[in-house]
């Protein structure tokens, strides 16, 4: 577990660092509701995500791990505490701000795809560029569409791709800005197994090859599997993190939160 | 079923809200449309009435007959009666130095029950000589009580009678010096017959009191006077030339204790042949019947607005109800699940539009009688001449009928969506929720139902607007009308097909670069359905506005030519010619005679007016021309050969006009069979009462020049004099600048004659007169259709809220992958304008269509038909439309911008 000093003000550019974190979170609380019904979805949250590497954040349901994803995407605001995307505090800023953020700095891949219906495939791909008023790489659009295999799919509208098609074109969008972090939210929920695996083999392609960095929830540990590191949540704490896991150490990990606390796995 | 339909209702509260608006204003429109038709109605049954006061009876004598004073006597005389009255038509001109006016006659009723006049001030007169004015009146003529006004009379006197007794305390002013006298009546019907000549005298009467008219009995002339039977007998006997005295009507007042059945029936049996005895509200009822045509038009009219109004709410309501449906489909396929069969599906659909129907009605309902009752409180506050109820009467037709209405339109409405509940699987409950499918199905049947509409309903109009001449006027508007509403049906029914492919062509034209205006363009495309239901909703209100605009627009110009052939000046004000002129035709006018003198100081007075360009004097006189045994006679205008130039609409018309010329009108040169150059001889004439012509003065020879001049006969001043004729002056000819507004400067005119005896005509006049009627006509069908417009708008702010509930998830990823707040409210404020915009564009150029297919068909047998396009108009509906739309998208686009991306993140 990381235990180093957060010097909340000192955020010098990781420069000459190789493995500078990508994103950070120090002290990073969210409680929902107030009162009685309180509940501490992230309770001081103090963790690095390296750059150029592949995360995984797992743990059962309700252990805030969807909640650390969102306050660290500046996709919801914290109840206390600091998130930084590089050396940008992202908790402080306004709408105005985060929206620039996400649109130059941030992808997303969702569970249900959430490509727009309406345009085709190279349209959804290109949208982050056009809504920040910037200009297509062609050789980058090219990589995008080759390395994931959509090459003859461009031109089809949403209804007409399989499931794993439209993932790998919302992977494609989420990566035509070339942010400097992808965050990916269960990728394979709504996927078949075959499907799931080319996904995550993509992502971990992109991380690979294409030198991007992402963050991943999932609850399956085969797709946690492949990460290259997997980090462990449970009552909204950092409760373990594994390094080059297998589906195998991603499940003992797993099993040693459940059998602590068992009743967490019924939320649901 | 039914705690389920309630509770789906509340959680849907703020949609059903804005189609519950739809439908009440609908509702409104209707209940409004009765209360105000029973109203009119009352009101005019009491107008029609107003003159019988309270009398129970009424014996209206046969038109060609009337009631002689012996039918009148024996009303009096049956038992059971307490008073009768019989009334004349009389009427008087009356003078008070130079102010004039031409009051109603009436003489005291001899029953409080049988005068619907109420006096205010002073007494009745008691002997000859006395009069009670209006109120209003006296205080137009600038006396009170005990002040003097004259009148005028002419009367018919025989040449055997010309010495006969002096008329009683009369102030006689006859030309021959002799008296005349009610004795006239001894010289029986055969008066005209009888030579003799015709006395003008001025009696003088002293006012003795002032009274008001309540119930507007005599509107229409400003108020009756009231004077002395004595002196009102005398005066009719002048009108009838001494024949007996004809009563139009006698208002009976019956004794307390009679029977109306049993006096009714001997009044009846004693009444002469022809004479129809009434009540006073079955006279009223009668009367109004007869006024308009047995139908109550008012009524009709506005109710087919009200329809068209509740039609585009029901697209409103169809659209909401189906959108309502597709977000339930999870519901419904859970209800499904557990065992619902699709006939409580529909059922439920149903109950809650009846709710929604019924309570939205009641709501308008209400809504439509206190705006009725506003305005007849408004309306009494301003004086108007005609008295109104100080509240309304809410008859059980007025609150049923807008209630069933309102409601069976939004049950009919919710059929369709209540169908596609039924479709629902259940399966779609275990569904996840996919990202929802662009389905573009093909309707072949509606397709070639509406070609079909379209295609027959264009012929039909094609043949009445090409065919129109030739056919029978009110054929061809019928078939016209037909044809249009045909194709316009068919236009509506395939709106599906093309509106949304004209709005997102519309999009990809306008914001080929914004991504906002991208996305506005690629989501009108998603629900073609709807899109084409929500333009179609404002197309229909749009449509129609344009149509009245355009037609109103062609129907103003081709007038306005068709007047300026017609009428040779903007403006021709003229002095009756007085009767002593006809008597002593060669004399100059006297004052007594002709009150008012058109002379330079009254033509500078006019002059002065802003906007007139130039005023001019004219002489008129008959003339006579004579040429190889033909002889025309007509109006002969003297003016100078400039003026005339100058002061003619067409100044061609007097082309060669100079001392040796006459200026012959086409008809006239026509029936005189001469043409330009030919020498004429041209004499002054007079028209005598047998309607045959006396020539006074001298013949003069002429050089004819036949142009387009309107009427009869121009020449010089010259040639009067050489004619011999010292006429003055009796019409002034005014043209206006061309950029001046003729309603100002006609009023202005008038205002500056009001207190002259002379009249005003002329294009202008007329042009004024029915572009008042157009333009009253066209804001009041313009405001009717305001109401559709605005149906229209709360749908499109419907369907963009919808939109936005539906593309929650749309837009959080959105907003998640970059899209700013004000972006994704310009995306809506995008689509709505799109889909208004498009909608009041097609409605403008559709409505100009058909508005001048109207024009043509209508206007054709006028002649040339100016087809115009009122520009103004149209884009005024085109902003209002633009910023209704924009103004639409407002609160769905900030609860859109509400939307957290986090919600993009979410599985369902």
């Amino acid at each position: 577990m990381d235990s180093t000093t957060a010097t909340p003000s000192g955020h010098a550019p990781a420069s000459g660092a190789p493995a500078a974190a990508a994103v950070r979170a120090r002290g990073l609380r969210k409680v929902y509701g107030s009162g009685e019904a309180a509940v501490n979805a992230l309770a001081d949250v103090d963790i690095d995500f390296a750059a150029g590497a592949f995360t995984a954040i797992m743990g059962p349901s309700g252990s805030g791990k969807s909640t650390l994803m969102h306050l660290l995407a500046g996709l919801d605001s914290a109840t206390s505490g600091k998130a930084y995307l590089g050396s940008t505090e992202i908790t402080g800023l306004g709408d105005k701000e985060l929206t620039r953020l996400r649109r130059d700095r941030v992808g997303f891949v969702f569970q249900s795809f959430n490509l727009l219906p309406m345009f085709t495939a190279e349209q959804n791909i290109v949208l982050p560029l056009e809504l920040a008023g910037a200009r297509v790489d062609p050789a980058w659009m090219d990589t995008l569409v080759q390395t994931l295999g959509l090459a003859d799919r461009l031109t089809h509208r949403p209804s007409e791709l399989s499931g794993g098609q439209q993932q790998r074109v919302a992977i494609a969008r989420a990566l035509i800005a070339k942010p400097d972090v992808v965050f990916a939210d269960e990728p394979t929920g709504n996927l078949d197994s075959r499907a799931g695996a080319q996904v995550l083999s993509f992502l971990r392609r992109s991380v690979r090859e294409l030198g991007r960095t992402v963050i991943m929830v999932t609850h399956d540990p085969s797709a946690a599997a492949y990460a290259d590191r997997v980090v462990l949540l449970a009552d909204g704490r950092i409760a373990g993190d594994i390094t080059d896991p297998t589906p195998e150490s991603v499940l003992a990990g797993l099993d040693a939160l459940r059998s602590l606390d068992e009743p967490e796995a019924a939320m649901r | 079923m039914l705690r389920l339909t309630l509770a789906q209702m509340r959680r849907s509260l703020g949609r059903l809200t804005a189609a519950g608006i739809a439908i009440m204003i609908g509702t409104a429109f209707v209940a409004v449309t009765l209360i105000a038709g029973a109203v009119i109605t009352r009101t005019s049954y009491d107008a029609v009435s107003a003159s019988l006061a309270d009398a129970d009876l009424v014996l209206l004598g046969s038109r060609d007959q009337g009631l002689s004073a012996e039918d009148v006597d024996a009303v009096r005389e049956t038992d059971g009666v307490a008073a009768v009255d019989g009334h004349m038509r009389l009427w008087t001109e009356l003078s008070a130095g130079t102010k004039h006016a031409y009051p109603d006659v009436t003489t005291l009723a001899s029953d409080p029950r049988l005068d619907p006049q109420v006096l205010l001030d002073g007494r009745a007169p008691e002997r000859s000589g006395e009069i009670v004015l209006p109120d209003r009146m006296a205080e137009r003529l600038g006396v009170e009580v005990g002040d003097t006004v004259t009148t005028e009379r002419s009367s018919w006197v025989p040449a055997d009678a010309a010495d006969a007794d002096g008329a009683d305390g009369a102030d006689t002013a006859a030309t021959d010096g002799a008296d005349s006298a009610d004795s006239a009546d001894g010289a029986g019907a055969a008066a005209t017959d009888v030579e003799g000549e015709w006395v003008t005298r001025t009696e003088r009467l002293e006012v003795v009191g002032l009274n008001d008219d309540p119930t507007g009995a005599f509107a229409q002339t400003g108020g009756a006077v009231v004077v002395h039977p004595e002196d009102a007998e005398r005066w009719a006997l002048d009108d009838t030339m001494g024949a007996p005295v004809q009563y139009t009507e006698a208002v009976v007042a019956l004794d307390a204790d009679a029977d109306l059945e049993s006096v009714r029936g001997e009044i009846e049996a004693a009444a002469p042949e022809g004479a129809v005895l009434r009540t006073k509200d079955e006279h009223a009822q009668a009367k109004t019947a007869e006024l308009t045509n047995g139908a109550d038009v008012f009524t009709t009219i506005v109710l087919g607005f009200a329809s068209i109004a509740l039609l585009v709410a029901a697209l409103v309501i169809a659209n909401t109800f189906q959108v309502l449906v597709a977000q339930r489909t999870r519901t419904l396929a859970l209800l499904r699940c557990v065992g619902a069969d699709k006939r409580q599906l529909r059922r439920s659909v149903l109950i809650e539009a009846t709710i929604l129907g019924a309570t939205a009605s009641a709501v308008g309902l209400a809504l439509g009688i206190g705006l009725a009752q506003l305005t007849l409180t408004v309306l009494g506050g301003v004086n108007l001449d005609v008295p109104l109820p100080a509240t309304v009467s809410v008859t059980a037709a007025a609150v049923i009928a807008p209630l069933v209405v309102g409601t069976l339109v939004t049950v009919v409405a919710a059929l369709a969506p209540a169908r596609g509940a039924t479709r629902v699987a259940p399966l779609a409950a275990l569904r996840p929720a996919d990202a929802p499918a662009l389905t573009q199905r093909r309707n072949l049947p509606r397709l070639v139902i509406a070609s079909l509409l379209t295609v027959a309903g264009v012929g039909l109009l094609l043949f009445a607007v090409i065919g129109g001449r030739e056919m029978d006027e009110v054929l061809a508007l019928g078939v016209g009308v037909l044809g249009g509403a045909l194709s316009f049906v068919g236009v509506l029914v395939g709106a599906v097909f093309w509106i949304p492919k004209v709005v997102s062509l519309t999009g990809a034209i306008l914001g080929g670069r914004g991504t906002s205006a991208k996305l506005a363009a690629a989501n009108t495309l998603r629900n073609p359905r709807r899109t084409a239901a929500t333009s179609t909703a404002l197309l229909i209100g749009v449509t129609l506005v344009a149509m009245m605009s355009t037609g109103a627009a062609s129907a103003r110009t081709t007038l306005t030519e068709e007047l300026a052939s017609e009428f040779p000046v903007d403006v021709l004000v003229w002095a009756p010619r007085s009767l002593s002129a006809v008597a002593e035709p060669t004399g100059p006018a006297d004052d007594t005679s002709a009150p008012t003198v058109l002379d330079q100081r009254l033509a500078d007075e006019l002059d002065q007016i802003d906007g007139t360009a130039q005023v001019q004097l004219v002489t008129s006189i008959d003339a006579v021309v004579t040429v190889e045994g033909a002889e025309a006679t007509g109006p002969l205008r003297v003016l100078p050969a400039p003026a005339a130039r100058g002061v003619l609409l067409a100044p061609d018309q007097a082309e060669g006009l100079d001392e040796d010329s006459v200026i012959v009108s086409q008809g006239l040169a026509e029936v005189l069979g001469v043409e330009s150059g030919d020498v004429v001889s041209l004499g002054a004439t007079t028209l005598d009462r047998t309607g045959g012509t006396v020539p006074t003065g001298e013949s003069v020879e002429r050089t004819a020049v036949v142009t387009e001049f309107g009427q009869g006969f121009l020449a010089t001043p010259g040639t009067l004099e050489a004619m011999g004729v010292d006429a003055t002056p009796n019409e002034m000819w005014l043209r206006m600048d061309a950029d001046a507004d003729p309603v100002d400067v006609v009023s202005d005119i008038q205002d500056a004659l009001d207190e002259t005896t002379v009249s005003v005509a002329g294009a202008a006049l007329e042009r004024v007169m029915f572009q008042r009627v157009i333009d009253t006509l066209l804001a009041v069908v313009v405001g009717l259709l305001g109401a559709a417009v605005v149906i229209a708008l709360i749908g499109v702010a419907n369907t963009l809220s919808l939109s936005v509930i539906e593309r929650r998830r749309e837009s959080a990823t959105l907003r998640a992958i970059g899209l700013s707040k004000a972006q994704l409210r310009g995306t809506l404020a995008i689509e709505g304008a799109l889909i208004a915009g498009v909608g009041a564009v097609l409605g403008s150029v559709l409505g100009l269509l058909y508005g001048w297919a109207g024009a043509v068909t209508v206007l054709g047998v006028m002649g040339d038909v100016r087809l115009t396009v009122p520009w103004r108009d149209l884009a005024l509906v085109l902003v209002v439309a633009l910023g209704a739309g924009l103004l639409a998208s407002v609160l769905p686009g900030r609860a859109a911008a509400r939307t957290s991306p986090v919600e993009a993140l979410a599985v369902d």
